[in-house]
């Protein structure tokens, strides 16, 4: 019995000493200095810390792009964005204190401004870039230019028109194939603030609504009666599939484009776009910081325009901003 | 003795002992977590809805806008913008989903269950029911695209009109989605019948065809039934991929005329997601209808289910 | 007589037809949905992976080097000694679903956890358990309660000061030697104690010893390699050390089985040896827009350089907090059903409850979580412990379903026994109910696990950002995951290019996830089924 339980084992003693040796081996030979010795984390500056965004979904492709460029220069920060809508954001995320910025197609309303600060929140109102909405037609459609008063009459809900010539005698006899952002969309509040008027009519209800802008770019190119208006980032991607009407505002026909929205020619169918900041939020540096580094690139046109497809702002628009943030930075510190 | 009453005999005088206590009591706990999960879930939405509707709002403090119960559950106009809150268009585009993908897996289901349980070799049957639990797998957000992305444009060449979002190309999903619900439930039953009936229509001379379509099915109608109206609760509920196929506008369409399924509409579900992400503007009405809507959603899915129980039980053949 | 014979002779054929087209209609009925969804994976593999824009001399080589070989060896392995095929078969599927789980898990200790964290908390794990069982040793001279009260201490004071204790120490041990050690430990004495199959004490501690050289191996390999310590590490303790034990142990139990790693060292060394052909002879291989960069970068502007790699890291540490909250309460609850519970109508109505939460839509478990977690607790919202608990709800009537399935197939007569041998219910369940059914309860949690990865509705209700730079590191950092992400370039950023890179590329990587999870599930029930 006593061969058979040798044979093919191994002695304790060298099994032990094996063991033994390799584990002070290991241990001793492969060390390394503790206490924060291998998490990295922070290279370059040291900035660190949450930033959590929310707001408009129009201008969450610009917020978006300039979170990234400022993540590859300081990775210690996290930055999350949520898109909920303004309303949405202001109700559910910025008022209740929750998030540090707010993005919003249109300026903060006075009821939202009262829930703010009952809950200890002050918004900082910052201009970030102007967005142009775009009328499109299709590119068989031989019109040029539409006035204000036909785009009014176009959409309203009171008596719409079915076909073109109804509205201008000189346009096909056709029906109108109309397409458009569903009413869940900043856009299509601004174009009633903008066209339909606050008080007017409201919009017609008989349109093909999406929230998806490259549904209206697709189904105004693929009817040949149709049109539809958009915000003028998707339709910048999109230029040679449909056609954008000039707007004529009283002063004559002025295209859609980069320029004429910055000069300010392109009315009324141009708007600011903002970011709220929560000013308590300012006093940390991260976030100071990252405000002041999506101020100093609103007027980058290769990310503003080229990448997301907005106006980036006047030199003169910039500079009243960063006053804006620089005072209440200050106010937040004080 | 049943073994019940057995295990009960042979464990009393241990009963009480403090591991036995404690570990009863931990078990306990975990089963009563999914009544307070239902209780969470009622209380949660019938408060918030009560905050919604004009008879209950001022029991529950608010004063802000709200709206009736008769114009939420007969209204036509979905626009809350216009602070119109019809829940009609939203039904009527449930419904289509609801037709649509029962017109797809309801008869494959039931003829999948048919051939795997009458027909198809045990190996044949390994292979495909594991086939089937992959196609119950998939995420609902990757059906949505399915139907954006490749079953819209291959339905455009047919039919030209088909727009991008369409209750057409979103109901089939759905009924791919629930195949395998209808034939695994449906396939227990069938399996349930016992070979005796079998073998006694077979001993009259009945074809395999006579005997599974004239004794099995029949045997088996209350399992086909309950899987049939719990698959179909879950077409209800589905909610990623109706929200990417089926579009956002909430119109009111006929369920029944298959013109309709060529456009684009808002089911309940779609419209709770919609409700979070678009831009609202009236903050605290529009939020609270997204309970009232949730509502209206577990109330649906919950009567199904309960019937499902019921007609399962109380028309099962006992053998 | 005469006019018996006519009777009999009209009787005439029974016609086939209508029963064999019946029966080829119901194949097809049976084929649709998953031919359908075949051709769908097909389409948007073909979208992700653009196999059609490699080199033909790529595919060539591949060709040449990889399927041929893998069809001729396959073939005849198949035609001769079918289970060795199997077997050389599943060694494969298992090296390539465990690299994956590898590739989580690197993720995970390289941007999550640091190393120094994972070796307190396992031996603070260590000590609590040593502790434990010394307490049961005293099992005769304490009363029971005396005893819990002593094991909860050490466990709470184990994991409360241990941790600490050890990442204040000045010197520690190298990331891939604390890597070694705390995760390739239990490893090794899984794996090794399968591998040594029949070898006697000394044996399987030199198979356990073997093996954790084996993932030691990594801290001197990875900076070779230029893959880096920890990397290499966890490749060699999930991936490479338990399909060589798996592969090991099988071949000693079923030595016939031998000649099926041929199938395995083919497909393995015709990889290996294309991939080196493709490089030498320099043809260019499909531009596939699923790469190393699509899985390790996070979001961008640009469709070309967007990447999952925040939503995948969100969705593990998501998937760990729904398994640790809907395990054990889960399991606990089929047990109290199955095992405790009387038959009356309180039990009856938990059932009806049970199957009844099964049916509610996401969505509305999503409204749940917003509106008691968020609204009512106070709670941030988007964090990994809201969304993590709101799957949770969402998966665990599911389990406790499957769990009871389970349970009910342990049978009676085992129970009986236990009782019939003094055992209190306790007892029993915690010896014989629970291990022998524990593999089906397993193949249901993964499987409600490959559910919740795959829901966006909840995470969407509860406020999880649509877009996330960074990997969360805690519970209470935001979280993105992967449906979630891939919905939102979908959706938020829906133009061509997105559409045509980033978000094939997505779904395919959800859909390989999914299913490698489900067909664990489903390997391991046939295994088990077959072995009861």
């Amino acid at each position: 019995m006593t061969e058979e339980s040798t044979s093919g084992r191994v002695s304790r003693r060298k099994f032990l000493a094996a063991t033994g040796s390799v584990g002070a081996v290991g241990l001793a030979g492969c060390t390394q200095s503790g206490a924060g010795g291998s998490d990295g984390g922070t290279d370059g500056d040291g900035l660190s810390g949450t930033i959590d965004i929310a707001g408009s979904s129009t201008v969450f492709p610009l917020a978006t792009a300039m979170s990234e460029r400022f993540q590859e220069q300081h990775s210690g920060v996290n930055i999350n964005i949520q898109s909920t809508g303004s309303g949405g954001g202001f109700a559910n995320h910025f008022c209740p204190g929750r998030t540090d910025f707010n993005n919003a197609s249109r300026p903060i309303q006075p009821s939202e401004e009262e829930t703010c600060s009952g809950n200890g929140v002050t918004p900082v109102e910052l201009t970030v870039a102007t967005d142009a909405l775009t009328v499109i037609v299709n590119n068989e459609m031989d019109i040029d230019c539409i006035t204000v008063e036909e785009l009014r009459q176009i959409w309203a809900a009171e008596d719409p028109p079915s076909t073109w010539s109804e509205v201008n005698s000189d346009w096909p006899d056709q029906p109108l194939d109309l397409y458009g952002p569903t009413d869940a969309s900043g856009t299509y509040d601004y174009f009633i603030e903008a066209i339909l008027g606050e008080e007017g009519p409201g919009h017609r209800q008989d349109y093909s609504a999406t929230e998806q802008d490259r549904t209206i770019i697709q189904g105004v190119e693929g009817s040949e009666n149709a049109m539809g208006y958009l915000g003028f980032a998707y339709y910048s991607q999109n230029q040679g599939r449909v056609k954008a009407l000039g707007v004529d505002d009283g002063s004559g026909c002025v295209e859609p484009s980069l320029e004429t929205a910055r000069a300010g020619e392109y009315t009324p169918l141009s708007r600011p776009l903002f970011t709220y900041a929560k000013q308590e939020s300012l006093a940390e540096e991260h976030v100071a910081e990252f405000a002041r580094f999506w101020l100093e690139n609103a007027t980058n046109q290769d990310i503003v325009a080229e990448e997301v497809g907005y106006v980036p702002l006047s030199d003169a628009d910039q500079q009243a901003a960063m006053d804006a943030l620089e005072t209440a930075i200050e106010n937040a510190e004080g | 003795m049943s073994t019940d009453d057995l295990q009960r005999d042979l464990t009393r005088r241990t009963e009480n002992a403090p591991q036995e206590l404690l570990t009863r009591s931990f078990f306990f706990l975990c089963a009563v977590l999914s009544i307070v999960t239902t209780v969470s879930i009622i209380i949660m939405l019938t408060t918030e809805a009560a905050k919604f509707f004009s008879v209950t709002a001022p029991l529950m403090g608010i004063e802000g806008p709200t709206a009736s119960v008769v114009d939420f559950l007969t209204g036509t106009e979905w626009v809350i913008n216009n602070e119109q809150f019809g829940v009609l268009p939203l039904v009527s585009a449930t419904l289509a989903i609801t037709i649509g993908s029962a017109v797809v897996a309801l008869p494959l289901g039931v003829a999948t269950a048919i051939y795997l349980s009458e027909y198809a070799s045990s190996r044949a049957q390994r292979v495909l029911k594991p086939a089937l639990e992959v196609l119950a797998g998939v995420p609902t957000v990757v059906y949505g695209f399915f139907a954006v992305v490749y079953i819209t444009p291959a339905f455009r060449t047919i039919i030209p009109g088909l727009g991008t979002f369409n209750m057409l190309s979103a109901s089939i999903v759905v009924g791919i989605m629930i195949i395998p619900m209808v034939a695994s439930i449906s396939e227990d039953a069938m399996s349930a019948v016992p070979d005796s009936l079998r073998q006694a229509g077979y001993g009259m001379g009945a074809t395999k065809f006579d005997v599974s379509v004239g004794i099995v099915v029949p045997a088996s109608l209350s399992g086909i039934f309950s899987s049939f109206i719990l698959a179909l609760s879950r077409a209800i509920g589905e909610t990623m991929a109706v929200t990417v196929a089926a579009g956002t506008q909430a119109n009111l369409i006929n369920p029944l005329n298959p013109v309709d399924y060529l456009e684009g509409a808002l089911p309940m579900t779609a419209a709770m997601v919609n409700l979070l992400t678009g831009d609202i503007t009236g903050g605290g009405v529009a939020y609270r209808s997204l309970f009232a809507i949730g509502l209206t959603l577990f109330i649906i899915t919950l009567v199904m289910n309960v019937i499902s129980d019921l007609v399962a039980q109380r028309y099962r053949e006992e053998y | 007589m005469a006019t018996q014979d006519e009777r009999i002779e009209g009787f005439g054929h029974v016609s086939r037809t209508v029963g064999t087209v019946f029966r080829y209609l119901l194949l097809a009925a049976t084929l649709f949905g998953i031919v359908a969804l075949t051709i769908l994976l097909i389409y948007v593999a073909n979208d992700a992976i653009q196999p059609l824009t490699a080199d033909p001399g790529w595919h060539l080589t591949f060709f040449l080097t990889l399927v041929v070989p893998t069809l001729a060896v396959g073939g005849y392995l198949l035609w001769t000694d079918s289970p060795a095929f199997r077997f050389g078969a599943s060694v494969v599927g298992m090296l390539a679903v465990s690299t994956m789980f590898a590739g989580g898990a690197a993720m995970i200790f390289v941007d999550i956890v640091p190393p120094v964290v994972w070796f307190g908390y396992v031996l603070a794990l260590g000590i609590a358990l040593a502790g434990v069982v010394a307490l049961e040793r005293l099992d005769r001279r304490l009363p029971f309660l005396a005893r819990f009260a002593g094991a909860g201490a050490i466990i709470v004071a184990s994991l409360g000061l241990v941790p600490g204790f050890v990442q204040s120490l000045p010197v520690y041990p190298t990331d891939g030697i604390m890597l070694t050690v705390s995760l390739g430990g239990p490893v090794a004495l899984v794996v090794g104690r399968y591998a040594a199959f029949e070898m006697g004490r000394r044996g399987t501690t030199l198979a356990v010893l073997a093996a954790l050289a084996a993932v030691g191996v990594g801290e001197l390999l990875g900076p070779l390699l230029a893959v880096g310590a920890v990397p290499a590490t966890v490749l060699l303790a999930v991936a490479v050390v338990p399909t060589a034990g798996y592969a090991a142990g099988h071949v000693r139990r079923f030595p016939t089985h031998r000649s099926g790693l041929a199938l395995t060292a083919t497909i393995l060394g015709g990889a290996l040896v294309g991939a080196v052909a493709v490089d030498a002879l320099g043809f260019a291989g499909p531009q596939s827009w699923v790469d190393w960069g699509f899985l390790t970068s996070a979001h961008s502007g640009t469709a070309a350089d967007a990447g999952l790699y925040p939503a995948i890291g969100g969705s593990i540490l998501l998937m760990v907090t729904v398994a640790a909250l809907s395990f054990p309460l889960g399991v606990g609850a089929a047990v109290y059903l199955e095992e405790y519970a009387p038959d009356n109508r309180f039990t009856r109505f938990i059932d009806v409850n049970i199957s009844n939460l099964a049916g509610v839509p996401s969505v509305v478990y999503g409204l749940l979580g917003l509106g008691v977690f968020v609204t009512y607790l106070g709670q941030p919202t988007g964090t990994v412990l809201i969304g993590g608990a709101t799957l949770a709800l969402l998966i665990l009537p599911i389990v406790i379903i499957s769990a009871r399935e389970a349970l009910r197939g342990v049978p009676d007569s085992m129970r009986e026994a236990s009782y019939g041998m003094g055992a209190t219910r306790w007892q029993t369940i915690k010896n014989v109910v629970l291990p022998r059914a524990f593999p089906g309860i397993l193949t249901g949690t993964i499987l409600a696990l490959g559910r919740a990865i795959g829901e966006t509705a909840p995470l969407i209700m509860i406020g999880a950002p649509n877009v996330l730079f960074s990997l969360p590191t805690g519970l209470s950092s935001k979280v993105s995951a992967m449906p979630l992400q891939v919905y939102a370039w979908a959706s938020l950023f829906a133009s061509e290019p997105f559409y045509q890179a980033a978000v094939p590329a997505g779904v395919v990587v959800l859909l390989i996830v999914l299913l490698s999870m489900n067909s664990v599930a489903i390997v391991l029930r046939n295994k088990y089924q077959t072995d009861q």
